[in-house]
């Protein structure tokens, strides 16, 4: 007769999960470690198409930062590097849900005794580790190959506004997750939302260049604040108290749009579950 | 290592008046039943019946619309995360598993979501495999495992906790003889160790020798539940094979004699053997089978044998349900 139940509960038992998760993309990806080249490869073009593009900008209407102007190259270089960490973090909870649900195993995880917040965070967690190597790489790259004028020092504050920014990562990501597991079809509007969210953050193109009211929707903006402050870190060599108070702004919005994303994925689990609808695509 | 705990009391499964509405259409209206510790019970029923709904409510994946569900006395709504450390699930699909991963790294990653660790559940998934006879597979990616492997697997991954309780859906729809045989050999297996069983099916043969207990849903509605002998019991076989002594008639003379002597009380169907001495009949609504050969041995056929044409079991799975696959 069955008399043993595994499972202890609580935070610790869940948090260990979280390394199973990391274990079985890290194998996935190792059986696909071709793509992990043709990665690089495709990071290496983006790199090249902004040297060029750069050559075309006028370095007098680039903002300054902490009292020196940069060129477009490092501007461009710190977006994409700050911009990389948010896109792949949201996006990669939505396509594991997708991918999951797609080839079946998205119910068997959920007749697990595995709590929401461990399979949000399992569906990132090997990216979260990924993805700053991903960055270094980059980073590296374009300071060899491109001439790009980093200040290595700045790196440390760059990771404290990305840590700061995790959370509203996370709830984004949840939140859309949440939007895609209820209307299944809602990928291409929320991919077009978050390009929106990138670019009005000003990844690619210093705010002055848009329109007034996107700079000012820029000030609440968690990836807006992140991206500014990278670059004073990393291009300007501002001060750390600077970084502290981007951060805590950053942590404050954070914060709440994570209560608001990991909420809106529950609801929409559960509304899954009173349809009927959980395991289709 | 896992925490032990001690399993809850009451019935493997207890479902009380579940209902379960899909807009207008009711998926399953007021069905209730009981599955004890150490029991098969088939969810017997064609497409559509409601089996993957009321086995989707009972897994915590879908809620019933009215009506309670518990499982080993644990209330699957309001209980959900225990329950699942209970339940093995063992779904109808062939690929939930990740494909690049070997069984091995699959069952281990699985295992660790039931909260073994890293050693504990490499134990345990080597155990397992060995047990549903994968041990020399293990290394294999997931992707080139056949169906009946596929199979193998879940029912792998359904044993690493040695759950009370098992969820099965169709198990072997997919499988050869020899593969589906297996597969029951090994829930037969659990049963006998005291673990419930709901299995799921639209296979009626698979039934009988297996399932001690069956609940024959139709359109979301109960149309039988009690034991596989009861089922049985409600079938009213009315066609027959009989053998008979055809002397020097031909095939056909034969055919036109026993029609003519069965009369009103049957049919006898020409698309027997060719053999010239087997032939189909079909009893008539109000006759006997009794009556339907005392007329042909009136007429000085002589009856070598007389057998059912059909299982009785799918004869009541035809009577209950209407019609639908056999």
């Amino acid at each position: 007769m069955m008399e043993a139940i595994p499972s202890p509960v609580g935070i610790v038992p869940e948090l260990k999960k979280l390394s199973a998760f990391l274990r079985r993309d890290a194998l996935i990806a190792w059986s696909y470690r071709r793509g992990a080249f043709s990665d690089i490869a495709g990071m290496l073009v983006q790199a090249l198409l902004f040297y060029f593009l750069s050559s075309l900008v006028d370095t007098s209407r680039m903002a300054q930062l902490g009292g020196t102007r940069s060129g477009y190259m490092g501007f461009v270089v710190v977006g994409l590097t700050v911009a990389a960490f948010y896109q792949i973090g949201v996006t990669r909870m939505m396509s594991a849900v997708q991918n999951e649900r797609f080839t079946g195993t998205f119910e068997t995880l959920l007749v697990t005794p595995t709590s929401y917040a461990t399979l949000q965070l399992g569906f990132v967690i090997y990216d979260i580790l990924r993805i700053p190597v991903r960055t270094a790489i980059f980073l590296v790259l374009a300071v060899t190959l491109f001439g790009v004028d980093i200040r290595w020092a700045g790196l440390g504050q760059v990771g404290v506004l990305i840590l700061a920014l995790l959370p509203f990562v996370w709830g984004v990501a949840a939140g859309l997750t949440g939007a895609v597991v209820a209307f299944r079809q809602a990928g291409s509007i929320v991919g077009l939302a978050n390009l929106v969210l990138v670019l009005g953050s000003g990844t690619y193109f210093p705010l002055q260049l848009f329109p007034s009211w996107v700079a000012a929707t820029a000030a609440l903006n968690p990836l807006a604040i992140a991206l500014n402050g990278a670059r004073a870190a990393l291009l300007a060599g501002t001060s750390w108290s600077t970084t502290l108070s981007q951060a805590a702004v950053i942590a404050t919005i954070a914060v709440g749009a994570w209560i608001v994303g990991t909420l809106a994925f529950q609801i929409a689990l559960e509304r899954e579950r009173r349809t009927g609808n959980l395991g289709l695509y | 290592m896992a925490i032990p705990a001690v399993v809850p009391s009451g019935p493997a499964v207890e479902i009380h008046e579940v209902t379960r509405r899909f807009g207008a259409k009711a998926a399953l209206a007021g069905v209730s039943m009981s599955v004890s510790r150490g029991e098969i019970h088939a969810l017997l029923g064609p497409n559509g019946a409601g089996k993957t709904t009321l086995l989707r409510i009972l897994a915590g994946l879908t809620r019933p619309t009215t009506g309670t569900v518990r499982i080993l006395g644990l209330d699957v709504l309001r209980q959900t995360a225990g329950v699942r450390r209970l339940v093995g699930v063992i779904p109808s699909g062939d690929r939930t598993f990740y494909q690049r991963l070997s069984g091995l790294e699959n069952l281990i990653f699985f295992g660790r979501l039931y909260g073994f660790s890293f050693a504990e559940a490499s134990r345990r998934a080597r155990e397992v495999l060995e047990a549903v006879g994968l041990g020399g597979q293990e290394y294999l990616m997931t992707g080139k495992y056949s169906q009946g492997m596929q199979k193998r697997l879940a029912i792998a991954r359904a044993l690493l906790t040695d759950p009370a309780v098992f969820l099965v859906d169709e198990a072997t729809h997919n499988l050869d003889p020899e593969g589906a045989r297996r597969v029951r050999e090994f829930v037969r297996g659990a049963a006998d160790r005291g673990a419930g069983v709901v299995w799921a099916t639209q296979r009626v043969e698979e039934i009988r020798g297996f399932a001690d207990t069956v609940t024959l849903l139709h359109q979301g509605n109960v149309r039988f539940t009690g034991t596989t002998a009861q089922l049985v019991s409600l079938a009213s076989p009315t066609r027959f094979l009989l053998k008979i002594r055809n002397g020097r008639l031909s095939a056909d003379h034969l055919t036109l004699g026993l029609r003519t002597a069965l009369g009103t009380h049957g049919v006898i169907s020409s698309d027997a053997s060719e053999d010239g001495e087997h032939y189909v009949m079909t009893v008539a609504e109000g006759s006997t089978l009794g009556q339907a050969i005392a007329a042909i041995t009136a007429a000085n056929f002589q009856v070598l044998s007389c057998h059912e044409t059909r299982p009785e079991i799918e004869q009541a799975f035809v009577e209950l349900t209407g019609g639908g696959p056999v």
